[in-house]
């Protein structure tokens, strides 16, 4: 009893530093893993045994990827041939934007597909002579729907993804629907919102139609070989259930042979600089920190009263974690949220003793965490840094301006996901 | 290094009389070549010698001259001496002192570090004229010895430097800035308060940077884009923004007692093409690029 109340304070103190960033979340993750070492609460082999290796080197994975991806061009190609394609017009192009966020996050994460499209598109609203604002907001929400769709698209999914038996087919059988929906809704709000008041002028067009991108795209082969490495890795992902190779190897595979075709002077520079270490050493600091609460028995403690509340009927179940986990992402960053909540649901699927029946409950996790965050301007990380990149160029996005239009998004992805939970998998009310 | 272990009794003349600076030049050419062995001498190295005379004065107002040659192939450095009880006059200064100097090709600091300890003592008139009035060359040799006179031991960058250099303040408006890089084809000048302090460096990418938002930083490349707008905004704001909003902080810099190679190397290691020189105190004292490092050392 003693050591988990010790484990609740690090714990605690380590949570408050992560969601209020007061220091560095990686330092702070770091530290509450290492201090459950020191005050002797998990013996270290046990702690490191915690990592999750899976999630650890898928992640290393995909950065490599994403970075050889990022060097063919193709990215900005396409997000410059749809202005081209809109002709220039705002509300297409918004519309083209928010889908294009949306797809790609749902294949290389929701923040790497921010840092790639946002810039671009402050550069067209820049020449179109408009608020680049709306178009920021929508494409936060896009990326963090599509991230939603698959199991690779967004970090809280990664983590479910590699802690539960469900594989790549089943998050995208499960929760692409859903996401489909959310989306079709989502343009139809856009156009609610910003059908008016959006005006170009011909000259600002014209300079728009000028841009020539077939130049980005700089290198041919590179392209072709990493389409193909993309296609690839999905497929083999979606053969998991019978060719059985991990998550990380399916990805490092895919990583490590696009860093050897590419140039060898860059492989160096790619992995110092592409690699982003700071998220892997946060992820490795909560998978330890969570390890102290599994080892202490707290998580059998919580996972006891939520048997309590909901009487270990499923449907109740997936209610409550979805619509807790929808609020709770929307104030805190959902990755720490999904980080704690996966033991409780393990455990909640002992006590129910039915594996099959836990299934909603871990596709409403994984729905009310990914689109819960589009809550707040604080909720996900794709949020935070999308509004980082616009406030260095001058477009400052407040707190409450983001949540005027984020919470209805939630609200509407919340409402949609819980009707699809209750026809999908419980025939009804 | 001591001086006098650079020099030979036998190659340092005491003359009396009226010599031109040519037979001065011969009759110490003639001593060096009879004591060490050159690839090249006699008349062919003294037309080197006179011709390099010609293109620039090697005479110094404190009365002494030191006429430099290079000769290929040659691995040493020889002073040659001749003290001068009459003055011959080097376009227009008079000079008791003739230093002559062969090196090879590449010892440069050696040689520079040679002209510095030379001048030095030249300045002292008394101690001249004792060398002067001497009755051979083991007694100067001896004297040098006396009085340990050392060959600085390297060139730093105070020697080298641009003193005084043009800096500007961080109140500075941005078309100040344009018009000290336009007027001096310069691409950086160094940033300090109104005691001549330090502060950092502004240099012409930040201010180009002015024009260019922090997106189209973000962005892989811009192989797309033929124009660009924003660009103007560096000309309309001008004269709104300061120095001190565009300028780098806390840039690093050397000391003036920093030697040539440790300024190469910081030169290479940390990518920069130029330091500021700044003091115990914190005084901005000189500006120094590897172009004056390739300029003043290596083609000296």
């Amino acid at each position: 009893m003693a050591l988990m109340i010790i484990a609740l304070v690090i714990f605690g103190i380590t949570y408050i530093l992560i969601i209020t960033e007061w220091i560095n979340k990686m330092l702070a993750a770091m530290m509450g893993g290492f201090a459950i070492i020191l005050t002797g609460i998990v013996h270290q082999k046990v702690a490191f045994a915690a990592i999750d290796w899976n999630v650890i080197f898928f992640l290393i994975g995909m950065m490599m990827v994403i970075s050889v991806m990022r060097q063919t061009g193709l990215f900005m190609y396409l997000a410059i041939k749809i202005a081209k394609l809109a002709k220039g017009r705002p509300l297409p192009i918004m519309v083209w934007m928010f889908l294009l966020t949306t797809v790609v996050s749902a294949f290389l994460g929701s923040v790497t597909t921010i840092m790639i499209l946002v810039p671009i598109v402050l550069l067209v609203a820049s020449e179109l002579k408009i608020s680049p604002i709306p178009f920021i907001i929508t494409m936060v929400i896009g990326s963090n729907g599509g991230g939603a769709a698959t199991m690779i698209g967004d970090p809280p999914n990664i983590l479910i993804g590699s802690a539960t038996h469900y594989n790549f087919l089943d998050f995208i059988l499960n929760l692409t629907p859903p996401v489909v929906m959310i989306t079709i809704a989502s343009i139809g709000i856009i156009w609610l919102l910003y059908r008016k008041g959006m005006k170009v002028s011909n000259e600002s067009r014209a300079r728009l139609m000028s841009y020539s991108e077939k130049n980005l795209i700089k290198s041919k082969f590179l392209l072709v070989a990493s389409l193909i490495v993309l296609g690839l890795m999905i497929i083999a992902l979606s053969l998991q259930a019978i060719i059985h190779i991990e998550t990380a190897t399916v990805a490092m595979t895919a990583g490590l042979f696009l860093l050897f075709i590419s140039d060898r002077k860059k492989v160096e520079h790619i992995m110092a600089n592409e690699i982003d270490w700071v998220t892997i050493f946060f992820f490795m600091g909560l998978f330890m920190i969570v390890e102290s609460l599994v080892e202490t028995g707290f998580i059998d403690m919580i996972a006891g009263s939520v048997m309590y509340i909901t009487k270990g009927e499923p449907k109740s179940t997936s209610m409550v974690i979805l619509w807790l986990s929808s609020l709770f992402s929307a104030v805190i960053d959902n990755v720490p949220f999904v980080a704690a909540m996966i033991p409780v649901l393990e455990k909640l699927g002992v006590l129910i003793g039915d594996s099959k029946a836990m299934d909603p409950v871990w596709w409403s996790l994984a729905l009310g965490t990914c689109l819960g965050g589009n809550g707040t301007l604080i909720g996900a990380s794709a949020n935070i840094v999308a509004v980082g990149i616009a406030n260095r160029n001058g477009f400052h996005i407040s707190f409450k301006e983001f949540t005027k239009i984020g919470a209805i998004f939630a609200l509407l992805a919340t409402v949609i996901s819980t009707f699809y939970i209750l026809f999908r998998y419980y025939g009804g009310f | 290094m001591l001086l006098a272990n650079l020099l030979n009794p036998k190659t340092i003349l005491h003359l009396d009389g009226e010599y031109s600076k040519e037979e001065v030049y011969r009759l110490l050419l003639g001593r060096i070549c009879q004591k060490q062995e050159l690839p090249e001498c006699g008349e062919e190295l003294l037309t080197k010698i006179i011709k390099r005379d010609q293109e620039s004065s090697t005479a110094y107002p404190t009365g002494i001259a030191i006429p430099h040659i290079r000769v290929e192939g040659f691995q040493d450095t020889i002073i040659g001496m001749a003290f001068l009880k009459q003055p011959v006059a080097y376009n227009g200064s008079m000079i008791n002192w003739i230093a002559l100097v062969i090196s090879n090709i590449s010892s440069t600091s050696l040689y520079l570090n040679l002209v510095a300890s030379l001048l030095k003592i030249s300045k002292d008139a008394a101690l001249v004229q004792s060398l002067i009035n001497m009755e051979d060359g083991s007694a100067v040799v001896q004297h040098f010895k006396k009085l340990e006179i050392q060959i600085k031991k390297e060139v730093t960058i105070a020697d080298i430097m641009i003193s005084d250099p043009v800096s500007i303040t961080r109140n500075a408006k941005l078309s100040e800035l344009i018009d000290i890089l336009n007027n001096r084809r310069i691409s950086f000048v160094p940033v300090v308060d109104e005691e001549n302090n330090y502060l950092g460096v502004v240099n012409v990418l930040s201010l180009l940077k002015v024009g260019v938002p922090d997106y189209l930083m973000m962005l892989d490349n811009l192989s797309f884009l033929r124009s660009y707008e924003p660009l103007e905004k560096l000309l309309q704001e001008q004269t709104e923004i300061s120095v001190g909003e565009i300028m780098k902080n806390g840039v690093s810099f050397l000391k003036p007692d920093t030697s040539i190679p440790e300024a190469v190397f910081e030169m290479i290691h940390k990518k920069m093409r130029f330091f500021c020189v700044v003091d115990e105190a914190g005084k901005l004292v000189g500006v120094v690029t590897a172009m004056d490092i390739l300029r003043k050392v290596i083609k000296a």
